[in-house]
């Protein structure tokens, strides 16, 4: 147990170190924020980093994101990563995750909780053993893909407010879950809704997102 | 009340924390193909033969079977299945003649365990195609254990054996030979012999380019009792080659139908086929 949970402890402390020792830059609160940096962001800048452990889409996974709809929409681009022993080969995910996070309450200055988050995810999967040859099998032998997934997902987030940058980028940290499950289990499950239980299709992802 | 309200979010983020660390290991899947498991569910063929061993049939006895296949994804029909084979009297063990799973994950492979746990008696089982899909192959060995094995009970050898030979892409070593070969030439003390595997022989399954040799293995097999089956979905007990060796060919768990197979002499059997 403690093994599984070694993974996750490692990204949140990976991600937190970098922003902890610049928290203590020096800072002149006086200073005015520089003209040229007030510019409007590129569309394709990212407008957070991510980094997640589980929820199937690897051992731990790392990307970056956008924001938009006033902060209720996310799009996050994943790439994750499982070890051999783990899975019987080394597989590479490339995922994205699209929520909508329709509240947001604000609990204190510096925190604040976005408790529901509704939204869907797609997966593919490199590096998969036995994942069709040419001419291995006859047309729709089997009817679904052993690399692509996709499937609901349901969590929340809780938010540190911190102070922005001169610049006035955002410099907020939060931590997530989500449950999900995938287009297979669900499957399974509402073709068994006696033999199978919701309990037991549901998989689980930790990340934390920092904006920057 | 304000500092309790700041206050709150660190420590329900701690005790969630706690709360996973605790009951949520399961949750924290890396991948469908993620195939950890806690230790009691992990290596069961060699955990059911040890409760096998335990029940040990005396030299002479007649052998009592359940025999079945292809649990893929039928988990409704495996709780009356398991009702139902409870209620047979004087079986040693049930068989599984593959596709234990549909996708080849571990989690369906132990959702069907949680299942079949519950049996009475211990049960067996083979590879199946869909559970060598993807990285099955690797998650059932993790979850049951070797591809090819055997065992004795009571006067009988039991030979489990791969024949997927489609999903190795037909690569003429599956079902492997000279393992077939050396365990059939060697009954170990036992009086009979039994061949169990998924896709018959004379499936397009399976590999063309071993399927003389292996017919041909089985019919020069000293006291073979029969060769058994999954894959079809069907039941079926025939001699398709007309060469006096038998196949016998389970439904699946949809069909909810299964066999209790009855051994006894050098190579006499009965079958039995139950509705549940």
């Amino acid at each position: 147990m403690k093994q599984r949970l070694l993974p996750f402890v490692a990204l949140a402390a990976a991600l937190l170190a970098p922003s902890l020792t610049r928290a203590s830059d020096p800072e002149t609160p006086t200073a005015p924020a520089a003209p040229a940096s007030d510019k409007p962001q590129p569309w394709y800048r990212p407008r957070h980093l991510v980094l997640q452990t589980a929820g199937g889409l690897g051992m731990v996974s790392a990307g970056a994101g956008y924001t938009y709809l006033n902060g209720k929409v996310d799009t996050d681009i994943l790439l994750g990563y499982v070890p051999k022993k783990l899975a019987g080969s080394t597989l590479t995910l490339a995922s994205a995750k699209l929520l909508y996070s329709p509240f947001t309450i604000r609990i204190s200055e510096k925190w604040q909780v976005k408790p529901v988050s509704v939204g869907a995810y797609f997966s593919y999967t490199h590096g998969t053993l036995n994942d069709e040859e040419r001419g291995q099998y006859t047309r729709d032998y089997y009817w679904w893909s052993s690399d692509t997934r996709y499937g609901p997902l349901a969590g929340g987030r809780v938010t540190y407010v911190r102070p922005p940058k001169t610049n006035g980028r955002p410099r907020n940290l939060s931590v997530y879950y989500d449950l999900s499950t995938n287009d297979l289990y669900l499957h399974s499950y509402l073709t068994n809704t006696k033999g199978l239980s919701i309990g037991q299709i549901l998989v689980l992802g930790l990340g934390v997102k920092a904006d920057f | 009340m304000f500092q309790a309200l700041r206050f709150r979010p660190k420590l329900s983020l701690l005790s969630l924390a706690t709360a996973f660390a605790l009951s949520g290991c399961d949750l924290l899947e890396f991948s469908p193909n993620d195939y950890r498991a806690p230790e009691d569910e992990r290596h069961l063929t060699e955990k059911n033969l040890a409760r096998l061993q335990q029940n040990p049939l005396p030299a002479g006895d007649t052998l009592r079977f359940v025999f079945t296949g292809d649990s893929q994804r039928y988990y409704d029909d495996a709780d009356d299945l398991v009702a139902s084979v409870n209620q047979q009297p004087g079986i040693s063990f049930m068989v599984v003649a593959g596709d234990i799973s549909d996708f080849g994950f571990a989690k369906e492979m132990r959702w069907v365990n949680e299942k079949l746990r519950k049996l009475k008696v211990p049960y067996v089982t083979v590879i199946g195609n869909h559970d060598s899909v993807g990285n099955g192959r690797e998650a059932y060995q993790e979850i049951f254990g070797p591809l090819n094995y055997s065992f004795i009970y009571g006067d009988t050898k039991f030979i489990l054996v791969d024949t997927n030979g489609r999903e190795y892409n037909f690569d003429g070593h599956i079902p492997s030979m000279p393992w077939v070969n050396q365990q059939l030439s060697n009954l170990q003390g036992a009086r009979r012999q039994v061949v169990i595997s998924h896709v018959p022989p004379q499936d397009e399954d399976f590999d063309p380019a071993v399927r003389a040799p292996y017919t041909q293995a089985l019919r020069e097999a000293k006291n073979l009792v029969f060769e058994m089956n999954g894959h079809r979905h069907s039941s079926s007990i025939g001699q398709p080659y007309g060469d006096g060796v038998w196949y016998v060919n389970s439904d699946a768990f949809s069909e909810r139908r299964y066999m209790v197979v009855t051994v006894w002499g050098d190579k006499q059997f009965r079958v039995k086929q139950i509705k549940f």
